[in-house]
């Protein structure tokens, strides 16, 4: 069947769309062109015409290929094969009713209906509102429609039943086009402008951004009739909206701006593609962007976008844009892109794939981050080759070693204690193996936490939480001990200490030892030489004293050695204050008793002076034999009755024992008389 | 199909296993001449790389003769070898290094020790690597220093450093020539572009607040998409670069933590994931998504936890897994 547009001379092909522009650009409800009849002189009868008004019932008969923004072409297709049939039908009542038309009366609301009427007037020059534009060359707006004198507006009952109030008309190309609404719109002169200009300017592109709800921010409250001009497009189905990957235009609004109208520049939210340049583009498949979303009912708020190069704008529009960042997303998720979900307009669309965009719905982000994102996402995407459809796996079961998946209930699945063990210990434990390494700065960080939880069953090098006490606990050792060299403790940085530690704290423990060995042995020497002083009963006391408090304060676990550097170390300090007065107190006995046993490396010196008796020698060589010590060379002298005696031994074979134990025999042989 | 016994090499038709005397953690593949280098887990100082001859035609997998295998301090944290397939004899390990060897008919000689520390001479510990194999002579590493250091091997300098991120860095992988990606202790994967070192975008957090990610990998075959794993955690998280901060998908069919992911090399909708329930899946990302999440393709079980997948473009049709001290290479 033919359409308006192509019936009448006068009339160009897109026509149509153009109306469609104009009328959506305002959000009015329809507009008709009339086009000045080819058989009667001068009458203006029905052109071309585009509703864009509430609809009462939509036929979803549109197969999922057709976009939502043909729908408003569609529809008013529909109405005007209607208004065909009904005419056909009422001339010849015989022929059946034509199948082709989609709607049938009963589907129509009150204002598709005043639509379907307005097809059927004619217009004689100077007569009605179009013939009177056409007869004076000039606008006529004409607002409360419904109450004005049927002599100015013939089709005023009409536009009553069908709430229409305010009517335009100037004259265009030769012909009328009329614009309605159903508000009580003021005369506005920049509006008329604006839709003239809407007209004229549709040779640009046009691009689409797809916010993804309706409930979009601050147009609402926006009066879309004020002098602010408001372009903007919001496209409330999402999903049927949903391109591929790339693919957008960009519709450029400089026209407007000539105008100087206040173009409201904004950005919205949308799924994550859009195109950095407007391009020359086929007119046909702008169209089909322009005109989209179109929805029965639901809140429609239709216009298009002023994209600018530079999206410094669109940060005002992030916050507002973080709800429909999250639809979009939900949106987007239910049909993860598929390159193969192509559409005829898309095809056109291809060349456009090499600037990408993406904007970030991180509000944190500024706008400026969104343009540096923007470019790496455009060069990954833009190099990228173009998305193929892959080979699937081909799956040859008979040789594959994987099984195909049963949905089988996973509670008897294994699981270990420790998850992501070997995982966990390659990224925690084993940097923190290497020794020496400087690191910037080591806080606190959560892998200790987890470190410990390993450590139950590791046999790595031991992590000890807690860390900061245990570096005190260590300074304080150092302190104390001083053999303990200031290499194992060179920290760059307190906090380093613990991964320089796993080295170093054996060094640290080693030290100590040797220190409290050699402690443990002058104890040993010092208390049983002690026997009749008092100060070795106080010591002892105040070692047990000593004992009973650290034990409680004790709480970590270490290793005993090094308990009992702190508890030698305590002991130590005070036999060390008490020693000068023993050794006072010796000599003032008379007797000059002195026993030295030093031990460097496998070899024992032993160097004694004590009163001699009668077979001391016999009694030292003797007690040196069980200690299992080869004497290999001695010294003797008796002089005054004193024996001095230097002796030098090895030991037998692996048993050691500790200067301490000989010192004791040797005391015992020396003071024996 | 049965699940190969223990023998140290096993030829089946759909899996060959190598069993090596101590446990394993890094895998990598080479391009032809095919070989497989293992590495070995000990927390001491004395390691071992293995290297093994695979031949897929005849499907034998043994170690090079004569012993093509060197020692290593500390256990490797990564093994890669080039990704080009005219040097496949060149491996690179990280650890307490990033090291470079070159495997010779009979021996390996260590090429390269590469130190990215100007101040001591010691270097942050590497947690991984990525070699670029856009531009095979970038590479880049990971630390615990917060720093990912990019590397022009070619030469054996530093091209840059960065600080990418508030802790550890855990992995890195290269999507473009110029373009790199990291996650963190600090749970949140960031991407990098050399061409404007002063900004990184981060592309996903985890849920929960400094839940380290541990694993990252960059599906080659179709740069939208991202996968990461986190701590503890049995999910996959996929991510699509062009729609940050939330999850395109998140695969969860594992019964425990999932240690290593791998996207397929020859098609850009399949993933691999191996974890602690000694499974290895397969998955196809569909492009409508069920209501009950996404269903893995199919599984393979081993014979305990499963620590590292390698599902190299060298060899498609292999995917590798090393569990507790075997290797094994199963058909795909």
């Amino acid at each position: 069947m033919a359409t308006g547009s192509q019936t009448h001379d006068g009339v160009p092909e897109n026509l149509r769309k153009q109306l469609a522009v104009a009328v959506r650009s305002v959000q009015w409800s329809y507009a008709i062109f009339w086009s000045l009849s080819t058989t009667q002189q001068g009458v203006l009868e029905w052109g071309d015409g585009y509703y864009n008004g509430d609809i009462k019932t939509r036929k979803t008969v549109q197969a999922m290929e057709l976009k939502a923004d043909k729908i408003g072409l569609q529809r008013s297709e529909q109405l005007r094969e209607l208004y065909q049939s009904l005419l056909e039908g009422e001339t010849d009542q015989q022929q059946a009713k034509r199948p082709s038309a989609a709607l049938s009366p009963e589907d129509l609301s009150d204002a598709e209906w005043y639509y379907l009427v307005c097809m059927s007037f004619v217009f004689s020059p100077g007569q009605g509102l179009p013939g009177r534009a056409l007869a004076n060359g000039q606008t006529i707006w004409l607002s409360d429609a419904q109450y004005a004198d049927s002599k100015v507006f013939s089709r005023s009952l009409l536009a009553k039943s069908a709430s229409i109030q305010t009517v335009v008309c100037f004259p265009y190309l030769g012909g009328v086009i009329e614009l309605g609404v159903t508000e009580l719109v003021s005369e506005d002169p920049s509006l008329l402008q604006h839709i003239k200009a809407s007209l004229l300017e549709l040779s640009k592109p046009v691009c689409s951004d797809k916010s993804s709800s309706a409930p979009h921010k601050a147009d609402d409250d926006r009066d879309p009739m004020c002098a602010k001009v408001n372009l903007e497009i919001m496209n409330t189905l999402p999903l049927e909206n949903l391109y591929s990957s790339t693919e957008e235009i960009k519709f450029d609004q400089e026209g407007i701006s000539e105008l100087g109208g206040q173009i409201h520049e904004e950005i919205n939210m949308d799924s994550p593609d859009e195109c950095s340049n407007g391009c020359e583009h086929n007119y046909q498949t702008e169209d089909s962007f322009m005109l989209e979303g179109v929805n029965g009912g639901a809140s429609q708020v239709q216009s298009w976008h002023f994209m600018d190069d530079d999206f410094s704008n669109g940060v005002q529009d992030s916050m507002n844009s973080s709800d429909c960042i999250s639809e979009a997303f939900v949106n987007q998720r239910k049909a993860i892109s598929v390159p193969e979900r192509e559409n005829v307009n898309r095809i056109h669309l291809q060349e456009l794939q090499n600037s990408n965009h993406a904007k970030l719905s991180s509000l944190d982000l500024e706008a400026d981050d969104d343009l540096h994102y923007r470019r790496i996402l455009s060069s990954i995407l833009g190099s990228s080759p173009q998305l193929i459809e892959n080979p699937s796996l081909r799956y040859r079961d008979c040789k594959s070693s994987f099984l195909s998946w049963k949905n089988v209930a996973i509670n008897d699945a294994h699981r270990p204690q420790v998850q992501q063990r070997m995982l966990k210990k390659i990224l925690l434990t084993v940097p923190l193996m290497y020794g020496g390494c400087s690191l910037r700065s080591q806080k606190e960080n959560g892998g200790k936490v987890w470190v410990r939880k390993l450590k139950s069953d590791d046999i790595c090098i031991g992590h000890i939480s807690d860390n900061r006490r245990e570096n005190e606990n260590f300074l304080v050792l150092r302190s104390m001990v001083p053999s303990i060299s200031e290499d194992s403790f060179s920290l760059t940085n307190f906090s380093t200490f613990l991964w320089k530690s796993q080295i170093d704290k054996a060094s640290v423990l080693s030290d100590t030892i040797k220190y409290m060995k050699e402690l443990e042995a002058r104890v040993e020497e010092l208390e049983s030489c002690m026997d009749s002083v008092d100060f070795e009963a106080r010591a002892r006391r105040k070692y047990l004293d000593m004992v009973e408090q650290i034990s409680d304060n004790y709480d970590k676990k270490k290793i005993d050695n090094g308990r009992k550097s702190w508890i030698n170390k305590r002991k130590a300090s005070d036999i060390d204050e008490t020693d000068p007065e023993l050794n006072r107190a010796v000599p003032e006995d008379g007797l000059p008793l002195d026993v030295k046993v030093s031990i460097k490396e496998q070899e024992v010196l032993i160097e004694m002076r004590c009163p001699y008796r009668e077979y001391i020698l016999l009694d030292v060589m003797d007690a040196i034999n069980t200690l299992h010590l080869d004497a290999h060379s001695v010294q003797s002298s008796a002089a005054n009755g004193i024996l001095t005696l230097t002796l030098k031994s090895k030991f037998r074979g692996a048993a050691i024992a500790p200067v301490g134990m000989i010192k004791q025999a040797l005391w015992k042989i020396a003071c024996k008389c | 199909m049965e699940h190969p016994s223990q023998d140290s090499l096993l030829k089946h038709p759909n899996s060959i296993t190598y069993e090596s005397p101590y446990p394993l953690y890094a895998l990598a593949i080479s391009h032809s001449p095919h070989r497989v280098a293992v590495g070995s887990f000990l927390e001491t100082f004395n390691n071992r790389v293995d290297v093994l001859s695979f031949d897929p035609e005849t499907l034998t997998l043994k170690p090079q003769l004569p012993a093509l295998s060197f020692d290593h301090p500390y256990p490797p944290t990564k093994l890669m070898f080039h990704p080009s397939t005219s040097s496949p004899n060149l491996l690179a390990s990280s650890g307490d290094f990033l090291r470079l060897w070159d495997l010779r008919d009979h021996s390996a000689e260590p090429l390269s020790v590469l130190n990215n520390s100007k101040s001591s001479e010691f270097c942050a510990p590497l947690t991984s690597f990525d070699w670029n194999d856009v531009e095979p002579r970038r590479l880049g590493t990971s630390s615990i220093d917060t720093t990912c250091t990019i590397w022009d091997v070619e030469r054996g300098v530093v091209e840059t450093q960065l600080i990418a991120h508030d802790k550890e860095v855990y992995d890195i992988a290269w999507g473009e020539a110029r373009v790199f990606s990291s996650v963190s202790a600090d749970g949140s994967v960031r991407i990098f572009d050399l061409r404007d070192k002063e900004h990184s975008t981060i592309i996903y957090e985890s849920p929960q607040p400094d839940t380290p990610l541990l694993r990252l990998a960059w599906n080659k075959q179709d740069l939208r998409y991202m996968a990461t794993i986190l701590m503890d955690s049995n999910k996959v998280v996929i991510l699509d670069i062009r729609a940050p901060t939330m999850p395109v998908a998140e695969l969860e069919r594992h019964a425990a933590s999932v240690n290593a992911i791998s996207w397929a090399p020859q098609s850009s909708r399949h993933i691999c994931s191996a974890g602690d329930d000694t499974q290895a899946l397969i998955w196809e990302l569909p492009t409508v998504a069920g209501p009950n999440g996404i269903d893995p393709m199919s599984v393979y079980s081993a014979g305990s936890e499963i620590n590292q997948l390698q599902w190299s473009a060298a060899v498609p049709d292999w995917i590798a897994v090393a569990f507790s001290n075997k290797m094994q290479l199963l058909k795909v």
